[in-house]
């Protein structure tokens, strides 16, 4: 297989835009992502894009992948929409990197982009239950939140996790969001605020939930021979993995863990020749603040059932041994669906490039991101590492 | 505005709605719900499926209670109960199923307890009401 390279990567801000379209959001991540590529790029060079989006609101359903990217001047470039819930443009990446890997293209586009604040509450909850199983999980009252709650009911019993563990996560999201210009919810929380927040759905609380949030987020990558004319600091994707599981929770033979993050992690290691142990830091799909601490065990970051006192020991602080969601995470910088894939390859391209601003971290060599759709139907992994090969 | 399921997607599995049909894998005995498609355990197809009538009884095996940003189609009932009780239910035949819990407190029951099925109103669309199984306490 071809060597792939990140050559660009860059997201919108997340958050809030009345004035602003998915079109003009996409554009906004797309004309970042070409100022971050070192060399002179021809966008008309571009052989293929891939596109993530649920579509929320639907306000094109349909060719919601060209309609973005003839937006930026890839009128004619083949686009391709991918739908897979929270982890289309996870997906949409390894599309790319599948694409230039085959020889079909030697640059390719992977982006997404999601409106999601300007409907009513009754629209939003709408859309939003459609990401768990509809004619079963939802009909029996079960919400998103609800699913990740119903796991970390049980990882609490099974293992001893605590209020406190879970509350970890968003605090510690919330510290590193802090120091992200593009963060939809850029402020400190402390320890105690998170614990204390109203409920949502037992036993989680409104600091253990992700915000709904709009943006747009594009990675470019190229295969070797045009990455060498377009960077002078080059990350390269050396792994991707990626695996499905049963829509519904209830049909998955455990509801401690993600099944398909395991899967994924463990294809993505294999084509990356690395352990776990390996990676220097990760944005992980933090869409509660269970599914933070279920990745650190699917991902074999720690021991399975160890979670809570791995986050409690400091490990994936910006200073410990494997800091995790250094942007703030889903839970901080947002979670427009389609975007947040495409948005934490552009962290980890920022990091392992030392152009990560207030929050960069020092000396980062190798990093992974992890995607999850719906409750665990539908897992991306991916892992970059700084240089050539 | 609700998730939308057709009345005819929703009479497709009336025995499974009111009695929790499930399905039992004639290649190697595990169970499913709802009994349709390929057996989770070893991918034989649907058609290696045969149904069986549970007992209705089983146990919470993950639980939550939903206060606030329900799907649309429960806005009534929460707004009557203030609360929903959401469980995964493992019954006494094996499989999981995902329910609403009521005639009882959500906050007041968790993982381990033991539950039985009850026809009761789901919701109302297309001017129909739809009407499938709920569980209550069960005191052994």
């Amino acid at each position: 297989m071809r060597d792939v390279y990140v050559v660009g990567a860059a997201q919108s801000k997340f958050g809030t835009f009345p004035n602003e379209s998915y079109r003009s959001l996409f554009g906004s991540a797309f004309e970042s992502a070409v100022e971050s590529i070192d060399g002179d790029f021809d966008r008309t060079e571009v052989d293929e894009a891939f596109i993530g989006t649920l579509g929320v609101g639907g306000r094109q359903l349909g060719l919601s992948g060209p309609a973005v990217t003839e937006y930026v001047g890839l009128d004619g470039t083949p686009c391709t929409r991918v739908e897979n819930a929270c982890a289309a443009s996870g997906v949409a990446l390894r599309q790319a990197l599948t694409s230039i890997r085959a020889g079909v293209s030697d640059i390719a586009v992977a982006g997404g982009v999601e409106i999601m604040t300007d409907m009513s509450s009754e629209q939003t909850r709408y859309w939003l239950g459609v990401s768990g199983e509809t004619e079963w999980e939802r009909m029996a009252g079960t919400t998103f939140a609800g699913v990740y709650a119903q796991m970390a009911s049980a990882h609490m019993d099974e293992y001893g996790t605590t209020r406190e563990h879970l509350s970890r996560v968003a605090a510690k999201n919330h510290g590193n969001g802090a120091k992200n210009p593009h963060a939809h919810l850029g402020f400190d929380c402390s320890l105690e605020d998170a614990m204390e927040a109203s409920t949502i759905a037992d036993p989680l609380n409104l600091y253990d939930c992700c915000p709904t949030s709009d943006g747009a987020s594009v990675a470019i990558l190229a295969s070797r021979e045009v990455a060498e004319e377009l960077t002078n600091s080059p990350v390269r994707l050396t792994g991707s993995g990626q695996a499905s599981g049963t829509v519904g929770l209830f049909q998955r033979p455990t509801i401690t863990g993600i099944p398909a993050t395991e899967d994924a992690a463990e294809q993505a290691y294999e084509e990356a020749g690395v352990s776990p142990e390996d990676i220097d830091f990760a944005e992980v799909h933090d869409c509660f603040s269970i599914a933070e601490l279920m990745a650190y065990e699917d991902l074999g970051f720690c021991e399975k059932g160890e979670a809570g006192p791995y986050i409690a020991s400091g490990a994936t602080e910006p200073d410990g041994e494997r800091p995790v969601n250094l942007s703030g995470g889903l839970k901080s910088k947002g979670h427009p669906i389609g975007a947040t894939g495409t948005g934490q390859c552009a962290e980890v391209f920022k990091q392992l490039r030392g152009e990560a601003g207030d929050r960069q971290v020092d000396g980062l060599e190798r990093g992974l991101s992890h995607n999850v759709g719906g409750s665990g139907g539908a897992v991306a992994v991916h892992i970059y590492e700084e240089g050539w090969a | 505005m609700g998730a939308y399921i057709s009345v005819p997607t929703w009479w497709q599995n009336l025995d499974s709605r009111y009695r929790l049909t499930i399905g039992e894998c004639g290649e190697c005995g595990a169970t499913k719900f709802p009994p349709e498609g390929a057996c989770i355990n070893c991918a034989a197809p649907g058609s290696a499926l045969e149904p069986v009538e549970p007992e209705g009884t089983g146990e919470i095996v993950a639980h939550t209670v939903i206060e606030g940003g329900e799907p649309p189609e429960f806005s009534e009932l929460i707004n009557t109960e203030d609360a929903i009780g959401a469980v995964l239910i493992e019954l006494d035949e094996g499989a999981r199923v995902p329910g609403m819990l009521t005639d009882c407190d959500p906050h007041e029951f968790g993982r381990g307890d033991r539950v039985e099925a009850t026809v009761r109103r789901i919701y109302e669309q297309e001017g129909v009401v739809r009407y499938g199984a709920k569980f209550r306490p069960k005191n052994d």
